[in-house]
């Protein structure tokens, strides 16, 4: 049992290195483990504990690197963990699975970082009365650890039901351990400091962990000889309980290797029970439902406020007054927000079929497909105004910031709503990845984007030339501000009324475009 | 051979043509005794006197119908649609009456689902018009669309959505309101073997089951015309039947059905008229026994689709290589 079982973990451990996409990833998990080892053995080497800093160091950083091995497991992502549930199939005994495991878990990076961490603690103390208090107190913790961390990743494995879940462990786990190396780094960093404020600080922290249950074992040389005794048998004490916790887990996973999702509370309609209940509030629930979930709206949200980023540094680049510049972002974003709606209908691909069979009028659909822009664009222009005006030292330009970015965002879905019923053009395909695009995107879909930007921006002139001379003569910016408001409030509406009434004459043709792609 | 699992009621009561709800011992589907059997709903002592009872039936009514024709729910006229030079639909005439399920029967790519799509307001024709009852499909679409359930063929849903989302989204796009929507949605997830399903997304769930949720969604917002574009492909025997036990009491309680399939078995098992479609032209159409004639209706499509085609030079199969 626990030779076939190690066996296999040697097989897991050994497939990291075959050639393939895995191999870069090992080596450089590799070289990170190698150089946490030879970190921790080379500080070992140098630590004096005559000086108090160091004293505390030998404490904190022990206890750190602790708990970044305890989740690292979980880092490599559960999906080749070597769990109890994955030998539920098997008609196996729990106690020697639960053996074999957990020395399974010694063999592999983090058995073999904690394996280091206790020799160099026990390097630092070599020449120490309290030597023998750091040999027990590290082996403890090795078992400590490696039972941890299986425990975690069983437990982990089994409650991570979903990808997402799963995806969140591993990236917190990461980042668990991210800050623990760079936490002990910098311990080992201010113990070489000579001055005797950061020396008391890190004297005071060493002790509250020396005397906080993370504490316990490797804080044990450190403290009397009868204490260090106490905190040993209480460390032995942890180790027993884990070993039964462990037990117990390992049984009952193979009892229960089920998950049932839990049961759906009361068939709630997510969206759909916060919208009215009408073609247009089903539509929108819907398209809610798309930018939160599709990988094409989603990138889009990601990808929206780089547009302003990247043109706040070409403007500073080229030697543009920094302050006023912090005005540009939000229009920008609106601008763009607003526009992206422009081939809306084609990303539906050919469910749009739904939406032409129904009695619906073409308004409805319009105004549902409007709103997700609406929700994340408006409050967002209404909370970072205030602070982009602050930042840019522009008295006054509030009303105009405000309108202008509504006006933009408003007007670049009036415009949208015709452009998508009127100049639809192949989009990528509901399933697509991020980067795919269909293969027949034509010169269409260049003049379809081309003109309905610069239809935004000509219909906002007006506006825009307004809030520029508010730059000479601030009593402009209210004005330039109702302008833009109002210029947005209409256009949606026409944009809405006239592009409802192209989607439902059009919408056969639509319907063909979207089948062919 | 399916017809027993249409009538499950049958063995257990006997009890002949009854037209309150028959007892069902399976309580499985509550949603199937809600609403009041088919007259003609056969629940006879076995198959085979089901099917003979049927099919007396189905000629009544079509007698009956010829004695005194019920009134032309859809009236296809002169239909044309061609792809560049490729003619797909040539003049396709046809009329559909009240209360019948129509059958539409063709080998691939004879054009049914190019006429289908356009029956449905999802494909402009050429050429010809699309009566709904009174209303032209392409001249007044939200008067016809109002009576018409569709289901097409291989088009997308919106499968990010789970199946009660998809529902209640088909019910809202037909203007229903909330408590009819989720009702409805309950009523057809029971007839329809949905139940455990609907609290999915839609793209999780097999080719089979896609179909029947699409069905749902024809029918939720109770139209009095149906266009179902192979509605059983891929469906398994069991909820083929449940569909068609649905589809029947639609029609007998004065719904149309119009639907396409390959199976000549179901076509004829289901439907009351049909009409062969072969390269775009209509070849026959009528009741079941005026099309099928002294044959079965399979003899009868592959002989107006062009007969057996004697394979020829493919000797090289026969020869096994040794």
């Amino acid at each position: 049992m626990v030779d076939h079982v190690l066996r296999l973990k040697l097989a897991l451990l050994g497939s990291a290195f075959r050639p393939g996409r895995t191999l870069a990833s090992t080596l450089g998990v590799l070289a990170i483990a190698g150089a946490v080892g030879s970190g921790l053995v080379i500080a070992a080497l140098h630590a004096d504990l005559s000086n108090p800093s160091h004293r505390a160091a030998a404490v904190l950083v022990p206890v750190i690197v602790s708990i970044g091995l305890v989740v690292a497991p979980l880092a490599a992502g559960l999906g080749s963990a070597l769990e109890p549930r994955r030998f539920a199939p098997f008609p196996l005994e729990p106690r020697p699975l639960a053996l074999a495991l957990a020395l399974a878990g010694i063999v592999g990076l983090p058995g073999a970082l904690a394996v280091t961490l206790a020799i160099s603690v026990e390097l630092v103390w070599e020449d120490d009365p309290a030597r023998t208090a750091a040999v027990v107190a590290g082996v403890l913790s090795v078992g400590t650890i490696i039972l941890c961390s299986q425990v975690l990743v069983a437990l982990a494995a089994h409650l991570a039901v979903t990808t997402t879940a799963r995806r969140a462990i591993t990236s917190v786990a990461r980042a668990t351990i991210a800050v623990a190396l760079a936490a002990a780094a910098a311990t080992l960093a201010l113990a070489r400091e000579v001055d005797s404020t950061t020396r008391d600080v890190l004297v005071s922290i060493a002790e509250g962990v020396g005397a906080s249950p993370l504490g316990l074992l490797w804080a044990a040389p450190t403290v009397a000889a009868g204490e260090a005794v106490a905190r040993l048998l209480g460390g032995a004490l942890l180790v027993a309980l884990l070993v039964a916790l462990w037990l117990f887990v390992v049984a009952r996973l193979l009892e229960a290797p089920q998950r049932p999702l839990p049961p759906s509370r009361d068939r709630g309609l997510g969206w759909f029970d916060l919208v009215p209940a009408t073609p247009a509030g089903a539509i929108a629930a819907r398209s809610l439902l798309y930018w939160t979930r599709d990988s094409r709206y989603r990138a889009v949200i990601v990808a929206l406020p780089l547009a302003p980023v990247a043109m706040m540094i070409a403007l500073a680049v080229a030697g543009s007054p920094l302050p006023p510049l912090w005005l540009l972002p939000l229009p920008v974003f609106a601008l763009f927000l607003g526009w992206f709606a422009h081939n809306d209908a084609a990303y539906d691909h050919t469910a749009l079929w739904m939406h032409v069979a129904a009695p619906l009028p073409g308004a409805a659909d319009r105004w549902g497909r409007v709103v997700p822009p609406l929700v994340l664009g408006v409050p967002l222009i209404l909370a970072l105004s205030p602070l982009f005006v602050l930042w840019s030292g522009v008295d006054g330009s509030l009303p105009a910031l405000i309108g202008i970015s509504v006006g933009l965002l408003l007007t670049g879905l009036g415009v949208s709503s015709i452009s998508s019923a009127l100049a639809a053009y192949p989009a990528a395909r509901p399933e697509a990845g991020l980067f795919d695009q269909p293969p027949t995107l034509g010169a269409r879909a260049g003049w379809s984007q081309a003109i309905s930007l610069l239809a935004v921006l000509a219909l906002m002139a007006p506006s825009l030339l307004l809030a520029y001379w508010g730059l000479s003569s601030p009593e402009w910016y209210p004005v330039a501000g109702i302008a833009g408001a109002a210029t947005g409030v209409g256009m949606l509406l026409l944009g809405i009324v006239v592009g409802g009434r192209l989607f439902r004459r059009r919408a056969p043709e639509l319907l063909d475009l979207v089948l062919r792609t | 051979m399916g017809e027993k699992a249409l009538s499950p009621s049958g063995k257990a009561a006997p009890s002949g043509r009854t037209s309150k709800p028959p007892a069902r011992p399976n309580a499985k589907k509550p949603a199937a005794t809600k609403k009041p059997a088919a007259p003609r709903k056969p629940s006879a002592k076995n198959a085979a006197a089901a099917r003979v009872a049927e099919r007396k039936a189905a000629a009544a009514a079509a007698a009956a119908a010829a004695a005194a024709p019920r009134e032309v729910v859809l009236d296809v006229h002169d239909l044309r649609k061609s792809y560049g030079q490729a003619v797909a639909v040539d003049s396709i005439s046809l009329r559909v009456r009240k209360g019948s399920i129509f059958g539409f029967v063709g080998p691939n790519g004879a054009g049914k689902t190019t006429t289908l799509s356009m029956v449905s307001g999802l494909l402009r024709p050429d050429h010809g018009t699309v009566l709904i009852g009174e209303a032209d499909i392409w001249k007044s679409p939200t008067a016809a669309k109002r009576k018409l359930g569709v289901l097409p063929d291989r088009l997308r849903l919106f499968d990010r959505l789970t199946g009660s989302q998809l529902l209640y989204y088909c019910a809202m796009l037909h203007g229903l309101d909330r408590s009819t929507a989720r009702s409805r949605t309950d009523d057809l997830a029971g007839a329809l073997g949905l139940d455990g399903s609907l609290d999915r997304p839609v793209r999780d769930y097999s080719v089979g089951m896609v179909k029947k949720i699409s069905l749902a969604a024809a029918l939720i917002h109770s139209p009095s015309l149906l266009v179902l574009d192979e509605p059983f492909e891929s469906v398994d025997p069991v909820s083929t039947a449940q569909a068609v036990d649905l589809l029947r009491r639609f029609a007998a309680a004065g719904g149309t059905v119009v639907l396409s399939s390959h199976n000549m078995d179901l076509v004829e098992r289901v439907c009351d008229t049909v009409a062969v479609i072969v390269e775009g032209r209509i070849l026959a159409s009528g009741s079941l026994d005026e099309v099928r004639g002294t044959g079965s209706l399979e003899q009868r499509f592959v002989e107006l689709a062009g007969g057996r085609v004697a394979v020829e030079g493919l000797e090289w199969l026969t020869t096994f290589s040794v």
